[in-house]
């Protein structure tokens, strides 16, 4: 008995700081080794923030170089390389992974009440298949590098004396990092929902997740088993894809874009899903069209399957599958249109905080918009036809993947990050940030909408005189993009030195990841919770208690 | 200080960078082009040169729908984050709507339409492109595509033309499109017209070119290093120029002109494995001390050099018909370093007519030194 009074003392005096999942134990090995989603949660942001940061470096480079029409930096050969680098970098290390590894992590098992998810174990082991991914990708630069492009096209991936082999076993890897973490968010909502947390109570978020999963499960193989025959094509001559050898390249194209298709909506259904979240939250209202939301996610994982060939208009495939691809390519823009009009309507009547979340928010909104219509525009076949590998491509493509996904990652960032390291950040500078940032992003990618339209094709190291004037804009646009970049970067890091202490709910959500202390402890919540209301519900928030900013 | 001419600078007015420029003879600039094509009325698409102008309808009339449907979704977004800001920390939301089922098949049924217009329209217009009229497959041009240039076969004439190609205006034209090694695409902005070019299958495109001029072809799909500067000029001239054949500028009336007209069939047809610096890559060069002629006085003599002629190592002259035989025969003697890796194409007269042997050789002979 009297040893014991001792050991008491010792808790409470440190009990004045609240253990919590950071510092609940500490030292490498306790990283290294934890089986806590939000540790692993946390190593993803890091590792996929640097990913982004290394991807959007090779993408400065490439708008430097582009600056002249001759190029100002590189040889064709590098200039390759570097654009190669960029694509690869950015697709398969920072916006396939990043949303659901880092977010969706850390928040999934919060947002049901659930001490973790199902399968810790296969969780970290995701983790290291994705760094052994990027040690693999750092090294395929080490030894030569890869000139294809993120499509890895053949017969030029086939013929090219570069290191494809090596980033070839990279994507493997990551796409098994992809399938073990769809597997795992799976059977967490399936498994691991509170009591109460009916599939219909469930966040938006969490849906969005779940079809993600899905999507991650059934179509990641298909990328595998297409890098491993180009693997062995290289190293054994057995002729699926080389015409040298009867192979045919237009099935490299059919079997990359099956999964690549549906990887658009990997990386973009998350993206729908903390922008559902933080549209409610920050109207603080319910989400408007909540079932026709969700469901229009599962629609989306559905029909994505189906619609890979549009992006192979022009490589003569009949032209009733061109039919039937087009039909569909306008069938998926449905479900994506409903989606933009429920947020807006959301936020229509709502009450609405303009603190750096939710202009990151607003930001998508806009960006997306764009980004979706142009959509249209190149479903259309004979518009195509002319549009189909030029800068229109790009523009189109980039308002998706950095305009609406990034924006939509750093907005859930801002939105998680009280909750994830219990500091606020400065609102002020994320405010400034958020503003360059959509004005970077705009000034970069609307020239390159104008030039594709007149017809400069993509992955061009040199280009015709009379494109440089939106080139060079483009270029300027991008340097604004960056800086506002490494603005977020900093006085994000600095928060964790020197930022203010967050509250429990800092924003005034009524979603369960917003009922556990700030940050949360290892084992998320004290006692199961228990959901007796429905989502969105804001009559149940004590706006009293939780001094929202109103930004 | 200089201050730079244009905006942006040019490269050689940023004295920091000049020196960065890797091969000023690949510089861009270096290429012959098109002029630029002028715009539209609309500043928009490049002034279209060709028969499928519902190209153009259908972009124009899916952006003025974008354009609406931005509009609409900004006005509501910017009238409702001002109007409903929270101004106090515990303001509750105006309303707490959830749905309105009227309102939701409304944004659902009239984009549905609207969308279905698009497809039918784009639909009929691509059936116009890929189905080839009568006229069209009877006038029909070969384009090769190789890494990283384009080589044309017009159907009524026996030369190829390389880097450019001349059409007839208002003649439906088909290009049967080819590939030697990796995919590529063919691509005419001004004429809407794009196809991949693959091994191992013909792709078609045709299309009527409608205007005088000279337009951009460039290669569309990726296709390795010098993907940027695999283009090539797409010249539409009048019925009587076209009958003049003007990409035949064959030559060979003086000693002077046939090694000009030497050098562009060396440029066509042997640039890509023999070099005429010296320095030996696939296969040896023309030119140095290992090349094929030399200066003896102010007369060009063969040098000497050490072929495998049936297995047995000798010396010969590489005279006019040392040349000639390995041009028509080129496993008969093999240059002793590149005997284990020969692999030089016979060149028949198909190919290569006499005359055209006699101006390479002509070229040859400008190269000694």
């Amino acid at each position: 008995m009297t040893t014991q009074a001792p050991v008491l003392d010792t808790n409470k005096s440190h009990s004045e700081q609240p253990k919590h999942y950071l510092n609940c134990s500490s030292g490498f090995w306790s990283w290294a080794s934890t089986l806590d989603h939000k540790r692993i949660g946390i190593m993803y942001l890091i590792g996929t923030g640097l990913a982004f940061l290394a991807g959007g470096l090779f993408a400065l480079l490439v708008r430097l170089h582009l600056w002249q029409p001759d190029g100002m930096l590189f040889s064709n050969d590098q200039y390759n390389q570097i654009f190669t680098l960029h694509g690869a970098f950015m697709v398969f290390l920072f916006v396939i992974p990043a949303i659901p590894g880092s977010l969706g992590n850390m928040v999934l098992p919060l947002m049901l009440g659930a001490k973790d998810v199902a399968l810790p174990r296969l969780n970290l082991l995701s983790f290291y298949l994705w760094l052994s991914g990027a040690v693999l990708a750092a090294l395929a630069i080490a030894m030569g590098g890869f000139d294809t492009g993120w499509t890895f096209y053949a017969p030029y991936s086939l013929y090219t004396n570069k290191a494809v082999v090596t980033i070839g076993l990279a994507i493997f890897m990551l796409g098994f990092s992809s399938i073990f973490t769809g597997l795992n968010f799976i059977v967490t909502t399936h498994k691991l929902r509170a009591p109460g947390l009916t599939w219909f109570r469930m966040p938006l978020f969490v849906w969005a997740l779940y079809a993600t999963s899905l999507l991650q499960v059934l179509a990641t193989p298909v990328l595998g088993i297409t890098i491993l025959l180009v693997a062995f094509e290289r190293l054994y001559n057995i002729g699926i894809f080389d015409p040298r050898l009867g192979g045919d390249p237009v099935l490299f194209e059919h079997f990359f874009w099956f999964y690549s298709h549906p990887a658009v909506y990997i990386m973009v259904l998350p993206a729908f899903g903390i922008i559902s979240e933080l549209v409610s939250v920050h109207s603080r209202k319910p989400l408007f069209g909540y079932k026709l939301i969700a469901f229009s996610s599962l629609a989306i994982a559905i029909i994505s399957f189906l619609v890979w060939g549009h992006h192979m208009f022009t490589s003569g495939q009949s032209t009733y599958a061109m039919f039937a691809f087009s039909f569909l390519t306008f069938f998926v823009a449905i479900p994506t249109a409903i989606k933009e009009f429920s947020w807006v309507a959301t936020i229509w009547k709502g009450s609405i905080a303009l603190n750096s979340p939710m202009l990151y928010t607003l930001a998508f909104l806009i960006i997306f918009a764009i980004g979706g219509l142009t959509g249209v525009i190149l479903g259309s076949l004979n518009v195509d036809l002319h549009l189909h590998d030029t800068y229109f491509v790009v523009a189109h493509f980039h308002y998706v993947m950095m305009g609406s996904i990034a924006l939509a990652f750093f907005a859930g960032l801002h939105h998680w990050w009280p909750k994830m390291f219990g500091v606020m950040y400065n609102e002020t500078l994320a405010k400034i940030a958020c503003l360059v940032i959509f004005v970077g992003f705009n000034a970069t990618f609307i020239p390159q909408f104008i030039m594709g339209s007149q017809g400069m094709p993509r992955r061009y190291a040199t280009y015709v005189p009379e494109f440089q004037p939106y080139h060079s804009a483009s270029t300027m646009g991008a340097m604004v993009l960056g800086s506002g970049v490494a603005l977020m970067v900093f006085y994000l890091v600095a928060s964790l030195l020197t930022g203010k202490k967050a509250m429990q709910n800092q924003w005034g959500g009524v979603t369960l990841d917003w009922h556990t202390p700030t940050p949360p402890p290892l084992e998320n919540f004290a006692h199961a919770p228990k959901v007796t209301t429905e989502v969105y519900d804001y009559s149940t928030l004590d706006l009293k208690s939780t001094q929202t900013p109103i930004g | 200080m200089i201050l730079p001419t244009s905006f942006p600078p040019r490269i050689e007015e940023t004295p920091v960078l000049a020196h960065l420029i890797q091969d000023p003879a690949k510089a861009v600039n270096a290429i012959a082009r098109a002029k630029p094509p002028e715009l539209d009325e609309y500043g928009q698409l490049p002034k279209l040169a060709s028969t499928f102008d519902h190209v153009d309808g259908l972009f124009y009339f899916t952006y003025a729908v974008c354009i609406f449907f931005f509009v609409l979704i900004l006005g509501v977004l910017l009238f409702s984050v001002v109007k409903y800001r929270r101004k106090t920390f515990d303001q509750p939301a105006a309303s707490n709507t959830t749905h309105n089922t009227p309102l939701e098949v409304v944004w659902t049924v009239i984009p549905l339409i609207i969308v279905m217009v698009m497809f039918a329209w784009g639909f009929k217009g691509c059936l116009d492109m890929t189905t080839v009229p009568q006229a069209a497959s009877q006038n029909t041009y070969k384009a090769t595509a190789a890494q990283w240039n384009w080589t044309f076969t017009y159907p009524n004439h026996p030369e190829k033309s390389r880097g450019a190609v001349w059409l007839e205006v208002n003649k439906p034209v088909q290009f049967l499109l080819e590939s030697e090694d990796v995919l590529h695409a063919f691509y005419i902005p001004s004429m809407r017209v794009k196809r991949d070019v693959i091994p191992g299958r013909f792709q078609t495109v045709w299309f009527t070119p409608t205007q005088l001029g000279d337009f951009h072809l460039f290669c569309a799909e990726y296709c390795g290093d010098s993907h940027s500067l695999m283009y090539a000029q797409v010249h539409v001239v009048t019925a009587e120029e076209f009958a003049k054949a003007p990409w035949y500028t064959f030559d060979d009336s003086t000693p002077a002109k046939a090694a000009a007209s030497g050098m562009s069939i060396y440029k066509a047809q042997c640039s890509a494995c023999h070099s005429v610096n010296g320095i030996g890559g696939a296969a040896p060069s023309w030119a140095g001390d290992k090349g094929l002629f030399r200066k003896d006085g102010d007369k060009v003599v063969g040098r000497e050099r050490q072929v495998v002629e049936g297995g047995a190592t000798k010396t010969v002259v590489a005279d006019e018909a040392y040349i000639r035989e390995s041009i028509r025969m080129p496993l008969a003697k093999l240059v002793a370093d590149y005997a284990t890796k020969a692999n030089m194409n016979a060149f028949g007269p198909d190919k290569l007519n006499d005359r055209e042997l006699n101006a390479v050789i002509e070229y040859m002979k400008t190269l000694a030194k």
